[in-house]
């Protein structure tokens, strides 16, 4: 006979008798919007937001933990599972940070791969975030539409990587693999279709006067909010602040590249809508430029720093002394100089940052990930009350948050 | 006896150190290399006690006293115009110095500069919220609160955030091993079916090479398929059975087939919509 | 994966003789399996995949579902936290019979790479599992095989035998 477990159904979260008639719903972890595992409760005064508290941490996988307990090299698919919607970006980060403490750098081809992976990543996120967002606010067939387009992204990262979600494409030093053959113009003939998608879905919704009318003056952001509440990225250039890591502060290749950086003044949802679209767009003319970069590019893939990199395959498989510094880089791990780190990137959500504190063992003292979408949920609290609760959905879905990078 | 195994820090560490090793440090140069960090840390060192400035891989590291740090913050933020925290967190020093680094990593957004502003608090000492001067800090230093244990001051919310409410010990300290602690192992079983029910259920397995290749109840081997429960451990490889998506023969019933059988080799790609 | 203490064989292995009116009703129940939207981590978006336009999963007869009430199968995707483990139990509580668990990913399976303090080794820790899928994370073409892996074992058990009452674990 077996028992029956301890959990009891319970209703404290549905409260009707309170004498100012505010009811207390639970947003529960587990809800159809698809963003994951946040549950907010939510005090309702009818149908307007009274007071909302998110509470997070029903993803907390300890990957802080893991990245003191882990080498370096080790620790990187880890970060695949932070930002799984853009995996790229966030190995990218990782392997920049680590870089920049080894004072290594990426040779120029290594560079141009990793930019195209990441600008191609950029639109793969752009796209699903458009598509939860979309179906969460009602236009359900944009979802079918962004994930027939993002299916031939994926085929593109599958075909450089071999994997469609989490891919750890990058290495620190550079990249293991080099282009296959017709990725070049596989990567062409998508951004030309995607060129032509982008319009249409455009034309399905910035003129759609159902889609203005739930999100314009919906989720409106303050300068001074978004400043103080740390917000990055979008959440930030939808308040009327002109600041793209990529360009303020560049790394990697974009100094020699040219875009431009959408911002928008209103700081409503539809503001914040806009941009992403003509980032999409600006995503796709980087990535044309790239590619004529990458012809003329030497075939160096992965930095030449024997203490922390190890050698090519080839000359693993063949030189004794190349498979001997590979087996120890494996086995114990390099060991990086004593000190600190903190390297931001622009991840399609916001300002992706890795702080290492390094004690000069292969493993390391601390690794604090910096996410974006911690504090763009954790402006919930202020940004809801007085909204509608129809509108409580199209502000999350808006603000582009990950929980895998909230939980961490 | 068993092998004594040191407590203070008990994350992983390399199994071995080279005798003549010596470790680099990541070269720290001085304030006066750059003018922009020189005026602020001039106009900071006229009102707070400044321990230490240092320029590091483009960053200045500044470290104030602990009981200044909302002073600093507000300092930065209003005359300097270091406008944006982004991130706060703390740094565990406890075996070897007794305490905490918190570091505040700040951005000027006009000056497109980056400023790391860092104190060291004792293990239970008193640290004052900024929660006033950036709201990040509300949700930072509920983690910082949760992770490592630091007594905050003035905090209107300081509850745990990323584990659950009731949960014992802070796990990013170095003490906290990473796979858990007795009440860790056993939170959820003891949570949702209580603690009889810790023998039905077994403990956890951590260890990631755990195969056991003979057993036939939970696993089975695509393309050898053997009965539930059968035993093969006398050695010889099981039959080949062909991988099938469906029975074989479809579904009937009544004599009516209900389920068409899958022949991969007729599928049809459909060129034209119809 | 967990050890339980639990005797599988209790009800019997031996081979079951199934009449018409299991065969029509397992037919019934295993062409129109309708999940629970539950995706917890990165599996959930390869499970969106799944069921987007390229590999539809609408042609299985799923229709995903949104409260527990109305689904028959909870695909559990992605990591699975102690501080989630109390609501997962309580969701598959408030699935009606006959339920069945998909478990999908490794960290479903066995915790995967997440060996740390706060995953469940494992979600059959929690509820009992009828189909594991391997992956990290796996392909939609591996999520559908699973499905009609499901199926399948749908069809060769008696109906009256998927009413009742599941071990705990």
């Amino acid at each position: 006979m077996q028992q029956v477990n301890r959990l009891k159904p319970f209703f404290e979260n549905i409260n009707f008798e309170r004498e100012d008639n505010t009811m207390v719903v639970n947003f529960g972890p587990q809800h159809p919007s698809a963003h994951g595992q946040l549950r907010l409760i939510l005090e309702l005064q009818g149908e307007e937001i009274v007071k909302a508290v998110p509470a997070i941490g029903y993803l907390h996988r300890g990957m802080e933990k893991m990245g003191e307990n882990m080498m370096y090299n080790e620790f990187l698919p880890t970060t695949d599972r932070m930002d799984y919607i853009a995996a790229t970006s966030n190995n990218y980060g990782f392997a920049l940070a680590v870089e920049k403490l080894l004072d290594i750098e990426a040779p120029r081809r290594a560079e141009i791969i990793r930019t195209m992976l990441l600008e191609l990543n950029r639109i793969i996120s752009h796209l699903f975030w458009l598509a939860t967002h979309a179906l969460d606010v009602g236009a359900m067939s944009i979802f079918l539409y962004t994930f027939r387009e993002r299916e031939f992204a994926m085929d593109l990262m599958e075909d450089y990587c071999g994997a469609r979600l989490t891919h750890s494409a990058v290495r620190i030093g550079g990249v293991p693999l080099d282009l296959p053959q017709n990725w070049c113009d596989d990567l062409l003939k998508f951004t030309d279709n995607l060129n032509k998608e982008i319009d249409n879905y455009e034309g399905l919704l910035t003129e759609n006067r159902i889609w203005r009318m739930r999100l314009e003056n919906v989720g409106i952001i303050s300068p001074e909010m978004a400043k103080s509440w740390g917000c990055s990225g979008v959440a930030l250039r939808g308040s009327g602040f002109k600041w793209d890591l990529r360009k303020e502060m560049p790394y990697g290749i974009y100094p020699e590249l040219d875009f431009e950086i959408p911002y928008s003044t209103s700081c409503d949802s539809y503001g914040r809508y806009k941009c992403y679209m003509q980032e999409m767009r600006e995503s796709m003319k980087i990535l044309k430029q790239l590619i004529p970069l990458y012809k003329e590019s030497e075939p160096q893939l992965m930095a030449h720093a024997p203490e922390y990199v190890s050698a090519p395959k080839e000359d693993i498989m063949t030189q004794n002394y190349s498979l001997m510094q590979h087996f120890v880089l494996v086995t114990q791990g390099m060991k990086p100089p004593k000190g600190e780190i903190y390297v931001a990137t622009e991840s399609p959500k916001g300002e992706l940052g890795y702080m290492i504190v390094s004690d000069g063992t292969p493993y390391a003292y601390k690794m604090k990930l910096r996410a974006p979408s911690f504090w763009h949920t954790g402006i919930l609290e202020d940004l809801l009350p007085g909204h509608q609760l129809a509108d409580v959905v199209t502000i999350i879905g808006n603000l582009n948050v990950v929980f895998g990078e909230i939980d961490r | 006896m068993r092998a004594y195994s040191p407590k203070q820090d008990v994350q992983k560490k390399a199994y071995y150190n080279d005798r003549f090793h010596v470790v680099p440090q990541v070269p720290r140069a001085n304030v006066e290399t750059n003018e922009q960090f020189l005026a602020d840390v001039n106009a900071l060192k006229e009102k707070f006690n400044v321990l230490d400035a240092y320029l590091e891989k483009g960053h200045l590291v500044l470290y104030v006293e602990p009981k200044n740090n909302v002073k600093v913050v507000t300092f930065l933020k209003e005359k300097l115009s270091y406008d944006m925290m982004m991130e706060l967190s703390a740094i565990d020093y406890i075996a070897t110095r007794g305490g905490f680094e918190i570091f505040y990593e700040m951005l000027s957004l006009n000056k497109h500069k980056r400023i790391r502003v860092k104190c060291f608090v004792e293990e239970k000492e008193e640290l004052q919220s900024v929660e006033s001067v950036f709201k990040m800090a509300n949700w930072s230093e509920r983690e910082m609160y949760d992770m490592y244990g630091i007594n905050i001051i003035n905090h209107h919310n300081l509850k745990r955030i990323l584990m659950p409410d009731d949960w014992y010990d802070y796990p990013l300290r170095k003490t906290y091993p990473l796979q858990g602690d007795e009440a860790a192992a056993w939170y959820e079983v003891d949570k949702i079916f209580g603690k009889e029910a810790r023998e039905a259920i077994g403990p956890e397995i951590r260890d990631a090479a755990a195969i056991d290749r003979y057993d036939t109840t939970r696993f089975s081997r695509l393309g050898h398929e053997v009965p539930y429960g059968a035993d093969i451990t006398n050695g010889k490889e099981p039959e080949h059975t062909p991988l099938a998506y469906q029975e074989e023969g479809g579904v009937k019933l009544f004599g009516v087939r209900l389920i068409k059988e899958l022949h991969e080799d007729k599928s049809v790609e459909l060129k034209k919509r119809r | 994966m967990a050890q339980h203490k639990v005797n599988y064989l209790a009800n019997g292995g031996a081979p079951i003789v199934l009449t018409s009116i299991d065969k029509f009703i397992n037919f019934g129940r295993s062409n129109s399996l309708w999940p629970l939207t539950y995706g917890l981590a990165c599996c959930a978006i390869e499970m969106m995949a799944t069921g987007a336009s390229r590999y539809d999963f609408d042609r299985f007869g799923t229709i995903f579902r949104a409260s527990p009430r109305q689904a028959d199968v909870i695909v559990i995707a992605g990591t699975l936290t102690k501080k989630h483990a109390e609501f997962m139990r309580r969701l598959y509580d408030q699935m009606p019979d006959p339920k069945w668990v998909i478990s999908m990913g490794s960290c479903a399976n066995t915790g995967g790479m997440f060996n740390t303090y706060a995953t469940v080794q494992g979600a059959d820790r929690i509820v009992p599992v009828d189909i594991y899928l391997p992956g990290c994370a796996p392909r939609p073409e591996t999520l559908q095989y699973a499905l009609m892996m499901l199926q399948k074992k749908i069809r060769r058990e008696p109906a009256s035998k998927a009413m009742k009452r599941k071990r705990l674990v």
